[in-house]
Formats: structure tokens, sequence, C-alpha cells
């Protein structure tokens, strides 16, 4: 398995490219996770995102993908993970 | 045979025009959802076959059984007769949805084969394994041997995908088509991938986007493994969908000449 930093910076928790791996392939990855979790959330709270504005929805959404700990299947889940994500925040 | 991979999208399609003789679709988003449209194509004779994206082979979480006892359910309401999923992990000990790379070495093939052992005597039946995209790895092997060293070890099939072996080819200058297919025991493929991809500047990678037509290399080496060995073709178009006679005219230019057929 790829060694616990590859997901750190896929996650946004470190800028250190893992060894042996290329910078343009970890920000692909960083890339597509950020955009799967903004499209899923924005598809069930795009009244969020508009509230938000592009840059306040980015920071919010890179904190969502940071914090992750994701276990469900089935991606559509990523909505219930974003409301106690959001209740996390708020406590 | 053609196929198709069948999305939302077409929910409102006359679906008796798409010139396919089999679908996939992803389990994932059909163990919680209506299938009369699934039941519907299966009732026609097109078979429907699963093509999952959550499995995590290649990751850390231990598998879990209540997940593939409703892919087994899936399974067995559709009378599916193929699932598969990816060479490559969703994530480390938890879900990222999306597919990452699975470092290319001997201690792998044994990890994550025996993974896909367990699956197999979960769901009491062999699955099929997809060579992915990567867009940086690590490892000893070359991918092709990687693949097929899993297959020998977990004894499982290989859903071969000519698009990502030719955009990983373009991104790491690794084997192209010829090649990589040459290291392979075809008898454990059970159909072939296809689909279009896109160069992103903001990377300097090509992008496994499914998002276009499918090159003519490519198309024209799925022709030939159709002809020669009887593997059918599964075209992936997931964004951008084109509209349905431009879907017809792609799936036509995957069909061999011999067999194609006068109005299809």
């Amino acid at each position: 398995m790829p060694a616990p930093a590859f997901y750190d910076y896929v996650r946004g928790l470190t800028d250190e490219v893992p060894e042996g791996y290329t910078l343009a392939g970890m920000r692909v990855y960083r890339h597509l996770v950020y955009l799967g979790a903004s499209q899923m959330v924005e598809a069930h709270f795009p009244q969020v995102r508009q509230q938000l504005g592009d840059e306040h929805w980015r920071t919010l959404i890179e904190a969502f993908v940071r914090d992750s700990a994701w276990t469900s299947h089935y991606y559509s889940d990523l909505k219930d993970e974003f409301t106690a994500f959001l209740a996390r925040l708020n406590q | 045979m053609l196929g198709l991979g069948y999305r939302r999208d077409m929910a409102d399609w006359d679906m008796s025009a798409v010139a396919a003789d089999f679908f996939e679709v992803v389990p994932e988003n059909w163990v919680r959802r209506d299938r009369a449209p699934l039941h519907q194509l299966i009732a026609g004779g097109r078979p429907v076959h699963l093509h999952g994206v959550s499995l995590n082979l290649g990751g850390t979480s231990a598998l879990n059984r209540a997940f593939l006892n409703e892919i087994r359910d899936l399974i067995d309401d559709l009378g599916a007769h193929h699932y598969s999923d990816h060479l490559a992990a969703s994530g480390d000990a938890h879900q990222l949805y999306d597919l990452f790379p699975i470092p290319f070495t001997v201690d792998e093939v044994r990890r994550v084969g025996d993974r896909i052992r367990e699956v197999q005597d979960t769901l009491g039946r062999r699955i099929a394994v997809e060579n992915s995209t990567w867009y940086t790895n690590i490892g000893t092997m070359s991918e092709a041997d990687f693949l097929a060293a899993i297959a020998e070890h977990a004894d499982c099939h290989i859903l071969l995908d000519l698009n990502n072996i030719s955009v990983n080819q373009k991104n790491h200058g690794t084997d192209g088509l010829d090649e990589f297919i040459a290291r392979l025991d075809l008898a454990r493929v059970t159909y072939l991938h296809v689909a279009g991809h896109e160069f992103d500047e903001r990377f300097g990678l090509h992008i496994d986007t499914h998002s276009q037509a499918v090159e003519p290399p490519t198309a024209a080496m799925a022709r030939r493994l159709q002809a020669r060995h009887g593997l059918p073709i599964l075209l992936e178009w997931d964004n951008d969908l084109p509209d349905l006679p431009t879907l017809n005219q792609e799936l036509a230019c995957l069909r061999p000449p011999s067999t194609t057929t006068s109005g299809a």
C-alpha cells in the first residue's frame, strides 16, 4: 500500500511530496478528491455554496477533506458526512 | 459483442435504439435505487454487467461484509454474470471516492491478491480486476507484470481497459498496447473497456475523463482482440455525454467489419 504520507498529501495535511511520487501526479489526486467532495456537497447544499462564494467554499471543502475519515461505500453518503462535519465545526 | 456504460442521464432515452448488446453500471449506484430501468434492459435480452468503484482492493480497511452482501444481492437480483472493480485503492483505511495507485511490488501482489481472494470467497464467485489509470506511482515491477501476477495469485479475471493503458503510456512512457497485452494471459480477460481521455494543462498530464471519442489505435486494438479472441468491447462515456446518434456512431466504429450488420 502507498505510505500514509501519500494520503496525507491527498487530504492536504502536508505539502511534502511522498518519496518516489511526482508532484504533478500528487496534485492530480488532491484535485480529484477535492472535486469529488465539492460536487457531491454542492449537489445537496447548493445554497451553502451560493452564500459562501468561491473562495470561502474552497476553504470549507478543503477543511472537510482534510478532516475526512469517510467509511461508506456509497459516495452519496458524503452529504451526511458533511452535515456531521459542520456540526463538529460549530461545537 | 458491443456494450455501453449505462448512465442515469439515459433514463428518458429510447434504449431500444441504442446499438449495444449489453450494458454496464456502477453497482454502488444501484444498491439503493429503483432497478426498473435495468430490469427492462435485461428483459429485452441485453445483460447488465457490474463494474464497482469502492471495493478498495488496494486499501487497508478490512473488507466490508455487509457491503459485499449488498453487492451479492444485487448480482442475484440482476442475474449478473460479471462483477469487477479496479486494481486500485479507494482510499487508505477510509474511502476518498477516487482511485489511487497500488505500488507495483511483489509484496503488494501478495497482499492485494489475498484481498481479492477474500472477496471471491465471500461472494462465492470470481471477480475481475481492471487495470487503472495512475498519475504517479512507485514500485519495482511493470504494471502489466503486476496485473498478470495479481491475477495468477488471486486466480481472478481481468477487465482489460485499453484506454487506461494508453493514458498511462502517454503520461509515463510505460508499455504501449502491444507490449502490455503480450504480458497477459488473455484467457483471464472477461471483456475490454474503451473510452476517451483529455490532456489537462494544469497538471501536464492526460486525465482519464471518459468524455471523448475513442482514439483510433485503441479502437483498432479492441476490434482486433474481439475478432481474434472473441472479447466483448464496452464503451465508457461518463462525462459530456453526446446524443444517441453520436453514441451509436461511436459504437459502430468499434464493431469488427466482419460482424457489421445492416441497419444497426
